[in-house]
C-alpha cells in the first residue's frame, strides 16, 4: 500500500503482472493503437482513456490507476473488445482493477457508482433476485440529488411496473452458501 | 409452471426454456408479456427456468468477478438439473453474463470446484446459453405476417440494438447480422417504416443511468437527437435497460416513445393487452398511436 505523495512518481513493478494474472490479459501485446479508446462511449467522461489505463498498468502507476474515475465509468459495453486487434479484454481488466481498488481501500473517485453496485448486490445476496423497489429506495435514500426521478418511479409503481414485495428464489440457502464460498459478507 | 416436470406439451409445439431476468419480472414485465405472446404465436411452448436467480448484472462482476461467475453459474446448474439443453436469455445483458460464466466455468477447474462447493452439483457444461432471437430462424418473420390485421402505418421507427447485441459473434457468441434483415422485414410487415440511422449500436449509459444520471443524459440526448434528425417518431429496442434509459434519461423536451420489438407484434395483431402496455410507458405513446389509428 502506498502513502499519498505528489512526487516522486511511484511505480509498482509487480502491478502489471498481478493485474495480468488476475484478469487473464496480456498487456505486453498492446501497441497503443487506440482503437479501443476511439470507440469507447465513456471516453469523453473518463480521466484516462482505456488505452491510457493499460499504459499506466504497464508502467506500474498503481495508485493513479486505482484512484482513477475511468475504472468505475467503464460500463462493459464491449466496444473496445470488438475493436482491439490484439484481443485484449479491457472490461475484464477493469473488473480486476476495481476489485484491487476495493481490496486495497484506495481512494474511490466515483463513490456513487460503488454505492450503486453495493446496494444492488445487497438485494441479490438477500433474495437471489433484484428487488427493484427496495433497491431504489435504499440507494436513492443515500443519494438524494436525483429527486427529479421521483415522478418516474411513482409512475412505475402505480402502473404496476414495480413489485411491491420482493421476488425471491425458493432455495435461498444457495445464496448463503455462495457468500461463504466467495467470502463475501451479507 | 412448477408442478409436473415433464408434462406433456401440446402437439406441434416446441418447448423453449427461458431465463427471463429480474427486469422482466418487474419494470419490463410488459416486454415479457408481449414476447411470450409472440413466441406462442410462433408455435412455441414457453417455460421459465425454475427458481432462476439474478445474473448479477454489472454490479457483481464490477466488484467481484468470481462471485459473478458463480452467481450466474447457479442458473446453469439449475438448467442442467432440469434437463435443459438450450437456455434462451431475453435480456442482452443477462445473456452476456450467463455466457461469460459458462466460458469461465468451461475453462477453469478451480471455479468448477467452487461451484460444486456452493451448490453441491457437478457442472457438466451440457447447457448452452443462447440469445432469445436464436429460437427463431431468419425467415421466420413470415410466420407473424398472416396474423397481422392492424396496420402500423404512420410509425416511422429507428431500430436501436444497443451496445451488447450488435457486437461481433467472436465477442458475444451471437451474430446480429444473421438476423438483421429479418428484424427489419418483421417491422416492415407491420406496416411501420424502418429508417436507417447512425446510432443503432450506441451506448445508453447502462447502469450509470442510475448512479451517474448526468453522464447518461448526455448519451441519451445524443441518441434521441440522431433519431429526430432521421425523422423518426418512435424507437424500437430489444433491451429492458435501454428502453427505460431512453425514456427516462436525457434532457430533451420532445420525447420519443420507445417500444420493445414484440410490442409491435401485439399492436399489429390487435392484442387486447396492447393498450395496457402502451399506458405503462414513461413517454406516453398514445397520442402517436391514436393519431395513426393504431390503438
Ligand atoms: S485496441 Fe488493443 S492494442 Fe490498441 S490500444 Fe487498445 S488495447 Fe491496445
Ligand atoms: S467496455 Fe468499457 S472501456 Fe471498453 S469501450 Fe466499453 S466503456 Fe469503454
Amino acid at each position: 500500500m502506498q502513502t499519498k505523495s505528489t512526487e516522486p512518481i511511484r511505480m509498482d513493478a509487480g502491478f502489471m503482472k498481478d493485474v495480468a494474472e488476475r484478469s487473464g490479459q496480456m498487456f505486453n501485446s498492446c501497441f497503443h493503437c487506440r482503437s479501443c479508446s476511439g470507440g469507447c462511449p465513456m471516453g469523453e467522461e473518463m480521466d484516462y482513456l482505456p488505452n491510457d489505463i493499460i499504459r499506466m498498468v504497464q508502467l506500474g502507476l498503481k495508485q493513479e490507476v486505482l484512484e482513477s474515475a475511468s475504472i468505475w465509468l467503464c460500463v462493459g459495453c464491449l466496444a473496445c473488445v470488438s475493436e482491439c486487434p490484439n484481443g485484449i479484454h479491457i472490461p475484464d481488466m477493469m473488473d480486476t482493477l476495481r476489485q484491487i481498488a476495493l481490496e486495497e481501500k484506495a481512494t474511490i473517485k466515483e463513490p456513487e457508482v460503488v454505492a450503486f453496485h453495493q446496494a444492488f448486490l445487497d438485494q441479490v445476496k438477500r433474495y437471489g433476485r433484484l428487488y427493484e423497489l427496495g433497491f431504489m429506495t435504499r440507494y436513492r435514500m443515500k443519494s438524494l440529488p436525483v429527486l427529479r426521478d421521483l415522478p418516474n418511479y411513482m409512475k412505475f409503481f402505480f402502473s404496476g411496473r414495480l413489485n411491491f414485495l420482493p421476488e425471491k428464489i425458493h432455495k435461498r440457502v444457495d445464496m448463503k452458501r455462495l457468500n461463504e464460498v466467495c467470502n463475501v459478507e451479507r | 409452471m412448477s408442478k409436473g416436470d415433464r408434462k406433456l406439451i401440446p402437439l406441434g409445439k416446441r418447448r423453449i426454456c427461458i431465463y427471463p431476468g429480474c427486469s422482466l419480472t418487474a419494470s419490463s414485465r410488459d416486454f415479457a408479456d408481449s414476447l411470450f405472446q409472440m413466441a406462442r404465436m410462433a408455435g412455441m411452448w414457453v417455460e421459465e427456468l425454475k427458481d432462476w436467480n439474478c445474473c448479477g448484472a454489472s454490479p457483481a462482476h464490477s466488484v467481484n468477478p468470481e462471485y459473478a461467475t458463480l452467481l450466474s453459474g447457479r442458473n446453469l446448474i439449475l438448467a442442467q438439473k432440469q434437463g435443459i439443453e438450450d437456455l434462451y436469455v431475453v435480456c442482452p445483458s443477462c445473456y452476456i453474463r450467463l455466457k461469460e460464466s459458462m466460458h469461465k466455468l468451461d475453462k477453469d477447474a478451480g471455479l468448477r470446484d467452487k461451484l460444486f462447493e456452493a451448490y453441491g452439483t457437478e457442472y457438466t457444461g451440457e447447457v448452452n446459453v443462447r440469445f432469445f432471437l436464436e429460437s427463431l430462424e431468419p425467415g421466420d418473420e413470415e410466420i407473424f405476417k398472416g396474423k397481422m390485421n392492424q396496420s402500423l402505418a404512420g410509425l416511422n421507427a429507428v431500430i436501436y440494438y444497443g451496445c451488447l447485441m450488435s457486437r461481433p459473434e467472436r465477442v458475444t457468441g451471437f451474430e446480429l447480422k444473421v438476423y438483421e434483415s429479418s428484424i427489419i422485414k418483421f417491422v416492415e410487415n407491420t406496416g411501420a417504416k424502418v429508417i436507417d440511422w447512425g446510432a443503432s449500436s450506441r451506448c445508453c449509459g447502462a447502469h450509470l443511468a442510475v448512479s451517474r444520471p448526468d453522464l447518461s443524459d448526455r448519451l441519451v440526448d445524443r441518441i434521441l437527437d440522431y433519431a429526430k434528425r432521421a425523422k423518426a417518431n418512435c424507437i424500437i429496442t430489444f433491451c429492458p435497460l435501454c428502453q427505460v434509459n431512453l425514456e427516462m434519461r436525457g434532457k430533451a423536451k420532445d420525447r420519443l416513445p420507445v417500444f420493445f420489438i414484440p410490442e409491435l407484434a401485439g399492436f399489429a395483431t390487435g392484442e387486447v393487452k396492447a393498450l395496457k402496455w402502451a399506458r405503462r410507458h414513461l413517454v406516453n405513446p398514445l397520442p402517436l398511436l391514436r393519431n395513426h389509428r393504431i390503438l
